[in-house]
This record gives structure tokens, sequence and C-alpha cells, in this order.
């Protein structure tokens, strides 16, 4: 076969390369190991959130007595319930099929290996071979599970985040290595359906890099929700006995250990570069397996390109798919480059979590002085009147000329708040901008427009007066208080 | 661990580059993303950033000299390097010791920078991309100084300015003692266009006369010293373009064009001044707006930024529109006087040349004063000579009694 160009995985980064090169007139294969859609809409993104619906749609019916509403007898089937995240899968695996069917794109089940900067060589799922000839090339790959010593993933006693999607029973303990975004969105849906929690992480604190103030929040809701979470503690190994898994661990005040039914790993996911021959035609591959790659997406071969979580981080899917848009560009001969300044992140833990820009203490590191202001949602009538009162919303600017630099929010529908901060901050949005803009009462979204306010020392529904002071004086100040 | 880096693709179809300048030194500390080095082709000039924090081991070549795109540009050494933030564009982190690591270039092709310092809307920067416009030369009427998407369609001229002040141009020289030639392009080319442009309208004439600068080169002494430790210089410049405005305020029809269309003279109630300014790439003419209405320290200020953004080649198209009177001065290594010409569409022009220690005569003896010439060239179209003479009268009367120029200012 011979196309313009191959794209090698069809994940949210390949398969959106793909239609967008369909658009611009291109001839185009793409290669997929698997299923289309990748990790993401088929053992990540999509399944964890279809389960996290049902986790709370679980938890409101168990509650739904305060509002005058009596229930009796709730139960969750989880074999039921994974029948409908599968079918909701199938719904986006089959449209992405048909989306790039509609735009032209050759879909070639198999692994691919490059032969040389301009040949693919493909393995067939029947064994059968095909050589693909082309002018350009997409690396979309992926990542992997990483997994550390003592904790080999054998599908039983330890799980990756694909099987934990897919487990038709919850467990009755279970401990999660790794208290990033992936295990607690894990750990905490699976608390819903009555699973004995405990997350071990190895940083000072739950999702590292995230906001100080957020990743504290989160985790006096885990205490409030009867998680048990070790911060700054190493995973030394595990051993099977009678009553379960016994896992020791390292705690900054000794060992311990902890017993569960299953283990959960997920420490993190390592890029997938090699493998597939890159570097044997020169292609600048890390021993870690990740690509370099320059703004315009390409490895230091021009005609190989590299998106998503192949080429680093943030691994996000919407990253991903932006890298494929302007790779995508670029092919097309457009004068395209990547140049996100906002590039947004959700959680969905519970409450949810939303962040987009720098973090208070980012920016203080880089030098600026800062305004923040924060705005709770316990002061929001729409969150009282949902019952979803947790969280705040946080807002950081530049004091010199009230540049908004980032958003930071703990809370209700915050993945869905997070897009007109990320807008704020591309367009090169002041806290006026923010502040000044009509919000709709009563809503979730009013809490940024108060945040913005509270920057400047004017929120109406909150007593806050801008803070000025350093994230280290306000610290200080909280601890004398 | 050392790091060879890699000059990476630097333009289609271009094999290697020349080295302008180093931005850094061996054993200097670098940064991610941190530019070290301009490179020079025939497309243009880039600066090239290094894909990894570390220390600058080595340079594989000197300023002036070539290199090939994929030979090591440089040698940097990353033990201790720190990790990327997670929001930064794609890492760059070799870790492996196999075979030479070649690293991938971490800057845009030559036209539109990546600018992460200007802001400016999503679509703004398309736009910029599309016209092949770098954002860093537009300036931004949006609030914060943001760049609007009309500070792009409406400032004239924008899409076809070079992006980056390249006056390198490919030669063919023939055996020795022959000929060379160079194609007129770029920044030259326009020269000689606006150059011709204005001989072939404006009827030029010349006056000079000569100014005692005594008083006035006491006056700026003292205003350098008091204002030099807070980092303004002043020189003759601000104290000429003030004598300037002052004087074309007495002789209006000298502030302003003549519209050849329209067989219009008109007259500007406006006085903005040009400081030419010698560059590498050649003259161009940056513009005080508004010249009359700013002190000397604003004056003074005003003119050094112009200068250095003129030097450094980041003058925005908008810096050098709207002129009304242009004022050249050749510094002290210029000469006794010129013949200026007319900066197109204005009427005149004054130059100032060398300024030196000169016997003359005062009340029957002779005495050392710091001499000058001022020498005006006008429009005789519009302007007759003994306008320009008594202009001239007025300005050498300004300038060698300052005094009378505060006085009701």
């Amino acid at each position: 076969m011979k196309v313009d160009v191959v794209v090698i995985g069809a994940g949210p980064g390949g398969y959106v390369a793909a239609i967008r090169l369909g658009q611009l007139g291109k001839k185009v294969a793409i290669v997929n190991k698997s299923e289309l859609g990748g990790v993401c809409l088929n053992w990540g993104c999509i399944p964890s959130k279809a389960l996290i619906h049902a986790a709370k749609v679980y938890e409101e019916f168990q509650h739904a007595e305060e509002l005058g509403i009596s229930v009796k007898g709730v139960s969750i089937d989880l074999k039921k319930t994974q029948e409908w995240k599968s079918s909701v899968v199938k719904k986006l695996t089959g449209g992405v099929g048909q989306l790039l069917q509609a735009n032209g794109i050759q879909i070639v089940k198999g692994e691919a290996v490059f032969e040389t900067a301009n040949r693919i060589r493909v393995k067939g799922v029947n064994s059968g071979q095909e050589t693909i000839e082309f002018s350009h090339a997409i690396v979309a790959t992926g990542s992997r599970t990483i997994e550390i010593p003592g904790f080999a993933i054998d599908d039983k006693n330890v799980i990756d985040s694909k099987a934990a999607l897919e487990l038709t029973q919850a467990p009755k303990r279970m401990t999660v290595i790794g208290g990033g975004v992936i295990g607690m969105e894990i750990g905490m849906l699976y608390q819903k359906f009555g699973t004995e929690v405990t997350v071990v992480e190895f940083m000072p604190q739950l999702i590292p890099g995230v906001d100080v103030e957020i990743s504290q929040a989160l985790q006096r809701t885990c205490k409030k929700r009867g998680i048990n979470v070790f911060t700054s503690t190493k995973a030394l190994g595990y051993e099977k006995k009678k009553d379960g898994l016994a896992i020791s661990v390292e705690t900054p005040k000794g060992n311990e250990t902890i017993m569960s039914d299953v283990i959960l790993l997920s420490v993190g996911r390592t890029p997938n570069g090699l493998g597939f021959g890159l570097e044997k035609i020169g292609v600048n591959v890390h021993a870690k397996g990740s690509i370099t790659v320059n703004n315009k997406l390409q490895t230091n071969i021009p005609n190989i390109y590299a998106i998503g979580d192949v080429v680093g981080p943030p691994q996000l899917a919407h990253k991903a798919s932006k890298e494929g848009l302007v790779a995508a560009e670029c092919i097309a001969g457009h004068n395209e480059i990547y140049d996100v300044r906002a590039m947004p992140g959700a959680i969905f833990t519970d409450p949810e979590i939303a962040t987009v820009g720098l973090s208070e203490e980012e920016a203080q590191k880089q030098g600026y002085e800062t305004l923040v202001g924060k705005f709770p949602f316990a002061a929001s009538g729409r969150a009282l009147s949902t019952r979803q009162t947790d969280g705040f919303v946080k807002v950081v600017a530049d004091k010199k000329n009230k540049l908004i630099l980032g958003v930071h929010m703990m809370g209700p529908e915050v993945s869905n708040l997070i897009s007109e901060a990320t807008l704020a901050i591309e367009m090169g949005a002041t806290l006026e901008d923010l502040a000044l803009t009509v919000h709709p009462h009563p809503t979730l979204s009013e809490c940024l427009m108060e945040a913005a306010e509270g920057a400047l020392g004017k929120a109406i529904h909150a007593v806050n007066r801008a803070d000025t002071r350093s994230l280290l004086e306000r610290k200080r100040d909280q601890k004398h208080a | 661990m050392a790091f060879e880096f890699k000059l990476p693709e630097i333009g289609e179809g271009v094999s290697e580059g020349e080295i302008v300048k180093w931005l850094v030194n061996e054993g200097d500390t670098i940064r991610e993303d941190q530019p070290i080095v301009e490179i020079m082709t025939d497309k243009a000039t880039m600066e090239i950033a290094s894909p990894t924090s570390g220390k600058v081991q080595k340079r594989m070549a000197g300023e002036g000299q070539m290199i090939q795109v994929g030979k090591t540009l440089a040698v940097i050494d990353e033990t201790g390097a720190k990790a990327s933030k997670p929001t930064s564009t794609p890492e760059a982190k070799p870790t492996q010791t196999a075979a030479a690591v070649q690293a991938a270039p971490v800057m845009a092709a030559p036209t539109p920078a990546n600018n992460t310092k200007v802001l400016a809307s999503p679509a703004t920067r398309k736009m910029a991309r599309e016209m092949g416009v770098d954002l860093t030369r537009v300036a931004g009427s949006g609030p914060v100084g943001r760049v609007l998407m009309d500070d792009l369609t409406k400032t004239p001229g924008l899409a076809s300015r070079p992006t980056t002040s390249s006056n390198y141009q490919p030669r063919t020289t023939t055996a020795s003692g022959g000929e060379e030639r160079i194609p007129l392009r770029g920044i030259r080319k326009k020269i000689a266009e606006h150059m011709t442009k204005s001989r072939h309208t404006a009827m030029h004439f010349t006056q000079v006369d000569e100014v005692d600068f005594t008083a006035l080169t006491d006056l700026k002494d003292a205003a350098r010293e008091k204002y030099e430790p807070r980092g303004v210089k002043i020189t003759y410049l601000p104290f000429i373009t003030r004598a300037l405005c002052q004087t074309l305020k007495e002789f209006p029809n000298m502030n302003g064009s003549l519209d050849d269309e329209k067989q219009e003279i008109i007259i500007k109630h406006y006085y903005n001044i040009g400081i030419a300014a010698q560059t590498d790439t050649g003259l161009v003419v940056p513009v005080v707006k508004n010249a009359d209405q700013k002190t000397i320290v604003e004056l003074a200020q005003e003119i050094a930024s112009l200068a250095d953004k003129a030097k450094t080649g980041k003058l925005a198209a908008t810096d050098m529109q709207g002129g009304t009177f242009t004022i050249t001065s050749t510094g002290n290594s210029g000469g006794l006087f010129a013949t200026p010409i007319i900066n197109h569409p204005e009427l005149g022009i004054i130059a100032i040349n060398r300024i030196q220690d000169s016997a003359v005569v005062r009340d029957g003896q002779i005495v050392i004063r710091k001499m000058g010439h001022l020498s005006l060239s006008l429009d005789h179209r519009i302007i007759d000579g003994a306008v320009g003479a008594s202009f001239l009268k007025s300005m050498k009367n300004k300038l060698e009694n300052p005094g009378l120029m505060f006085l009701e200012e």
C-alpha cells in the first residue's frame, strides 16, 4: 500500500490526526494494534468515567432520604454495570470507526515496525503481512503501565487500571499504590461500591503537581470517606497470606503492613516509543521510551512525527488530540505550531478537580508577585441546593497587570467549569475581564467570577480580601493563627 | 553526561548556516529552551534554543564559521539538569549513552517565532502565523498590550515586512581582480527606493550655518551627570529635538508634507520627529511621537529606547510611521556639514555633524568654543530660501541660548 501519511495508533491522538489529514485531502492509513480509540476509549478515560457515574448515582440513591425521597433496597450488580459500560465504549469506538471511514482513512489492524523512513511492515492479526509506503508518518503509540519491583502485574493480586475497570465484583479491600490521578479516581469510585480503600503515595502529597491546597483538601475528603491515605510512603512488596495480601510499606514513622484483597498498581505510565523499529532508522528514542519532538511535532527525522503520551507529559487525551491536529496541519503544509498556552486538566475524584495554568507555587517560583482569590462552593446557592458544597475555586493572577496565570478548582462540575478559565488564559484575560463578565445565577460558574472579584478585593458573597502574601507567608501565618 | 546538540533543520532545502553570534559561553549554565546561538542562512537569521538544561561544555564552531545541519553545534553537560515542568512543551532529556544522540530542534521554522510573552488570542496567533508575522514586532493596542486581530490586519505593510532583519545575500565572485555582484534586496533595496523617490519629488536645497554649542554642552553635561546614575543618557539630541519642535511651531508651513496627487499642502499640528539611526542592515528612521509634549528626560529615554530597538532589529512598523520632520546626526565621526536627503514625504530635514573645540572671534578676541554646523535641507517647492534662513536662525538662537527653550514650558 502506498499512502501520503501513515498513523501508528488509533487513540485520541492518532484518530484525530488521521481525520484531520483526511479533511485536508491526504491519503491516510491508520495502523492499530487492538481497538479503535486506544486506551482512552477502551480502558481509560471513558470506562472510568462511566463507572464513576454509576458509583455516583448509587451513592445519591443511598442519600436521597434528606430530599424526601424514600428508597429501599438499593443494590448494585457490577456485572450489569460493566455491560452498560461496555455498551458506551462500543458506541464510541464504533463512532470513531465511522468517522475514519467517512474521511477515507484506511484502517489496518496489526503491529507496525518501521523498516525505513518511508516504509513500515505491519504484522497482521492473522499473521498476514503488509508493507505500507508513506511520505509522512505520525507515531501515536501511547503509553503503558509502569511496573515496580515487588509488584509485578499478575491480573489477580496485582492489577493495573485496565483490569481494575473491568471488575465484576467490588473487592472487599483494595490498596492503591500510587496516589496520582488514575489511582485516586479508581480508589474513590470503588469506595462508593463498598470497598475498603487504602492509598499508598510516595510523594508528600496526593496527586503530586496539583496545587497544594487542593491536594490537602482531597486528603481531608478521603479521611471523611474512610479512605486510608499514606503519603511519603514507599511500597516495598507483598506476601500472600491466608486472609489476604500483606503489603509492607515504609512510612515516615516506620514500616507497616496493610492487609488487602487486591492491589491496584497506578504509579504512572511510560511512553511506548521502543519496539517499533524507530531507533533502528535513526529516530531519537530515549532509553525510557519517549520520543523528542519540536514544536511542529517532528522527530529528528523531519517526515516522521510523534504525538500524545509517547512524546511525554502531560499524558492527557486532549493534549494528544491537539498535537494530532497540529501535526496533521504541518504535514499538509500549513504554517502551524503547537502553541497551547493553557492546557487544562480534569480529575474525576469526588469532588472533581480541575486546573489550568500555573499553580500559586509555580507562579512565585517563576518570579511573579501573585494576587490570589479564593471562593468556596459552600457559599454558592447552586452548590448548596445540589448538596455539593465541598471545594473552592482559586484564581492566581499577576499582581502587576492582573493577568490571570492559573485557575485551580475542586468541587462539583469543575471539569466543565475549567474551560472558561482556559479560554481566559489563552486570550490573555485579566481578573477584571472575568470579574466584569456577567455569570448567570444560580450556577456554579458564578464562583469563578467571585474568585476573580476576590482577587481584586471585592467579592460580594464572601468576606475575603485579596491575598497578596506569598504562599510561604500564608502558611506561616496559618501556623501561628 | 555529555550531550551533543546537533544543528537541527533550519529551513527547507537549507543544509548549513553561519554562526552569527554565540549567546552563551563555555562554562555557562543554561536552561532548557534557552536560546544559545544565532544562526544565519540565506533566508533568515534565527535563534537556536537548547533542548536541555545543563552546562555548556564546548562550542563546536566559532562566530562567522559555517556549520552543517546535523553536525554537532555544542556539547552540553547535563549532570544535575532539572526535570522539565509537566505543563511545558515536549521534553528533551536524553538518558542513554548509546549511539550519537541527536536532539530534535526545539524551535520553530524561520517564520513566526513561538511567542510565549506576547498576549494574543488563539485566533490572532494563528492569523499571525498565516501572515508570516512575528508577534513581537506588532504593537498591541489591546488592554495590557494585547495584540488584537485589527493590529495584524490593519497595520500597513506588516505581512510584507521581513520577519527578521537579515541582509545576507549570496555572492557570486569571479576570478581575483574581477567584479562582485550583490543582489539588491531587503532593507537596502527599500532605502534605495525611498531615497530615489525623495530626490525625484522634493526640490532639495541645503542651507548651512554654524552654531556655538558651548552653553548647550554645559547644560547637557550637567544633565548627564545628574541622570546617568538613573540610567538615562542625555545627549544633544533631546535638546535639538525640543529646539526643532519649538521652531517648527514658529514656522508651521515647514511641519507637514505635500500631497502630490491632490496638489495640497498638508500642515500638521502634531510634531512627530524622526531620529535617523544607522544599523548594521541600513538606515532606519524611528519616530518620537508628539515630541513637543515631552520633557528632555523623556525625549532622551525614548530616543535611547528607539535606537536600541533599531540596533536589535525590533522596530515595529508603527515606530517608523507618522513623522513630520527628521533629525539626522552622524555624531562626532561625521564631517563638517552635510546635504541630507529629505525623508519623503516630509518638507525638511536637519543634520547635525561634528561638534568640536574651535577658535572663534568674540569681542575682538580669539576664544575656544564648541562649534558645530546645522545643515537644513528643504523642499523648495513649498519653502523658499528666505524662510529657510529665518528658520535656521531661530534654531541657532535657541541652541546657543538654551535657556530660551524652557521659558514657556
